[in-house]
């Protein structure tokens, strides 16, 4: 087994921001948490309205990952995104839900499902590596630790995105890891499930 | 890994026997509805028959109050697996894989009681099918659209790879909604006549209802006189559109080289493609296996007898790819006639014979997901 | 005519999210799709929606958006020989 390394954690909930366990400084403005996080960070990605609450705190997470990176969008197939779930699509699935009642929304319902979010970070980046979704009841670091590992196990992945997405329509929260096979300078080697217990701990 | 007990259960029958046969003799499960129950306009679909269903899960020792119709049906695809294969659900080495799109989602329609139901929750769901059996472990539940059935088998075999556990019991299941039909519905999806996929006049997909089940054993191929292995299974994302299909089929060609890559497309049998019947869908996997350089083998689809069974397609259609390769057959592709001209692909819509030991088996999904299984057949002189 | 093109521009920005975009920043004759709003099929078919729900047009068969949709003023004027409410 190959060892792996987690190089960034970043972690978008609805009302902070952090890279590294360091809040990002964002100024309250009368938009909402997720935009004005958007807006401080500069991105130019219109189809970020489009997102359900679900995809926008994922896709933020990934943006905070990616920060900075020249080579980001470079296509690739050597990474993958793989995301974990307690409540999945369950808000999304609510206001589709609601929609039925008039006119069901074509949007609303494609958002019922709970991969789009791996789809918005694949779409983003030109990821053409593999996209996972494991729905679990709570954040199990075994398991989860497990799976990475797996998923690293089966194929020449070099780096992926992995980590728990959650968002019940109150709240909400991303936390994902930037893992790959080579070390970087101030990378943390992710060794066992204790790593994922801490570093979520730690936000 | 080997899969030594497996089951459908669908509206052709609730065995794989009874499915298989169906399929061989040309049968389709699907039926015009004229007024299926809150939608407006008539549908072809294929659905379980819930009599019969509630009545065999009764017969099996179930108590159908108990459970959701949909938990019904994935315990008795399980009960009936698990007869064949002959082990023991409990025990501490058998993990279960759950693959569902949408589980319980008929729950919401129940009112405002049903927002806090953790019925809905997708975990809920399997860890009451685990339990149901008494098995302890938490399952694995993957939520991959449409590929999801495919991911499963995935999930299962590096599961088993990674040792702590010997065998996997995969199961899919989805069961028909207004919740579903609604939104296929609201995506112009849906063909107002049964599916023609491949065909150049298809217009569009059928949902199906469907419970199947495969359980699979760790062993070495040279341990097992006989059967089916799957020996590859690959993820890759066309990283292009959140619905529509890649117009250059990138991550379904990705997939079908991840899983080929050790591999001679010399032993192909045959493809048995995703096939919805939409033009996309179809136009889709047929760039990709030309990309791939695979148009010229023969290529099936099994949508016109089961219409799309959502998280269950990747399993139940895996299972009959299993049988037919294991019998050297090649099975029709029902409501297929003709194809595109522009691009020609062997696709098969009478019964084939075949020699050749190995087969894929494709799957896309929303979320430009697509997923490729390799199953390669064991024969007595491998060492 | 005016002002259901303005009405209408209000009611797509709303009904696809087009957070930055202002009923300014849509040319009324410019194609909806393609370049510019960078709108896709998901997007075709809320606008299906939009017909029916606020105009009362039932598209029958979603090819027909192809040409309905092609600028504001060309769904502007199918809206007023054809709306039912």
């Amino acid at each position: 087994m190959r060892p792996l390394y987690v190089r960034r954690t970043a972690c978008v909930t609805t009302r902070a921001a952090r890279v590294n366990g360091e809040e990002i400084p964002v100024v309250a403005t009368s938009d909402p948490f997720l935009t004005a996080l958007y807006r401080r960070l500069g991105i130019d990605y219109p189809r970020f309205f489009k997102m359900d609450g679900l995809s926008k705190l994922g896709f933020l997470a990934s943006e905070l990952l990616f920060w900075g990176d020249a080579s980001r969008f470079l296509p690739r197939e050597d990474c993958a995104v793989i995301c974990f779930s307690r409540t999945s699509s369950l808000d999304t699935d609510r206001r589709y839900q609601a929609s039925m009642r008039d006119y069901p929304s074509p949007s609303l319902f494609v958002y019922t499902l709970p991969n789009i979010v791996t789809a918005e970070i694949a779409i983003r980046n030109k990821l053409y590596g593999e996209t996972s979704v494991y729905i679990c009841e709570t954040y199990n670091p075994h398991q989860i630790f497990r799976t990475i590992r797996n998923t690293f196990a089966h194929q020449p992945l070099r780096s992926a995105l992995a980590g728990w997405t959650e968002y019940d329509g109150d709240t909400g929260e991303a936390f994902l890891m930037q893992i790959e096979t080579q070390a970087a300078s101030a990378s943390e080697p992710l060794l066992s499930a204790g790593f994922l217990t801490t570093a979520k701990h730690n936000l | 890994m080997i899969p030594i007990g497996d089951n459908i259960l669908s509206s052709l029958g609730f065995s794989t026997a009874e499915n298989y046969r169906a399929v061989q003799s040309g049968r389709t499960g699907l039926c015009f509805y004229e007024a299926y129950p809150g939608i407006s306009e008539p549908i072809v679909a294929s659905c379980i028959d819930r009599t019969r269903l509630d009545d065999c899960f009764s017969a099996a020792g179930g108590n159908p109050l108990e459970y959701t119709p949909l938990e019904r049906a994935a315990l008795l695809s399980v009960t009936f697996a698990a007869e064949q294969a002959g082990i023991d659900l409990a025990a501490p080495e058998v993990l279960f894989v759950f693959s569902s799109t949408k589980g319980n989602i008929h729950l919401l329609e129940e009112g405002a009681e049903a927002r806090s139901d953790s019925r809905l929750y997708l975990w809920h769901t399997a860890g009451r099918i685990a339990r149901y059996f008494r098995n302890a472990n938490e399952p694995v539940v993957v939520s991959n659209a449409c590929i999801s059935g495919a991911c499963a088998q995935i999930a299962a075999m590096r599961e088993l790879a990674a040792g702590r556990f010997t065998c996997a019991v995969v199961v899919g299941v989805d069961l028909l909604s207004r919740f579903i039909l609604s939104g296929f519905l609201s995506l112009k999806a849906l063909s107002p006549a049964p599916c023609r996929p491949f065909d150049s006049e298809r217009n569009g997909l059928n949902l199906g209802e469907a419970a199947s089940t495969i359980i699979y054993r760790k062993v070495r191929e040279e341990d097992s006189p006989q059967g089916v292995s799957l020996v590859e299974g690959a993820i890759r994302n066309d990283a292009n559109h959140i619905s529509g299909p890649s117009r250059t089929g990138e991550g379904c060609f990705r997939a079908l080289q991840a899983v080929l890559k050790d591999h001679s497309p010399d032993d192909l049998a045959f493809i048995c493609a995703h096939a919805t019947a939409t033009a996309y869908n179809d136009r889709m996997e047929t760039i990709a296996l030309t990309r791939a350089g695979l148009h010229q083998k023969p290529v099936n689809g099994l949508k016109g007898y089961f219409g799309h069974t959502l998280g269950a397609a990747g399993i139940l259609e895996s299972i009959l790819t299993i049988r037919a390769l294991q019998d050297g057959v090649i099975l029709p592709t029902f409501g297929f006639t003709r194809g595109d001209t522009d691009y020609p692909l062997a696709v098969t819509n009478r019964m084939g014979y075949t020699q050749k030991t190995c087969a894929l088996k494709m799957l896309s999904g929303f979320g430009g997901c697509n997923a490729a299984l390799l199953f390669r057949k064991i024969t007595r002189h491998a060492s | 005519m005016d002002e259901l093109i303005l009405k209408l521009k209000r009611e797509i920005i709303d009904v696809l999210n087009l957070e930055e975009v202002s009923p300014e920043d849509i040319a009324t004759d410019a194609p909806l799709f393609g370049e510019g709003l960078g709108l896709d099929s998901i997007d075709a078919l809320e606008l299906i929606v939009l017909m029916e729900k606020n105009y009362g047009i039932k598209l029958k068969d979603p090819t027909q958006g192809r040409d309905l949709f092609k600028s504001i003023r060309v769904m502007a004027e199918y809206i007023r020989e054809n709306r039912t409410k």
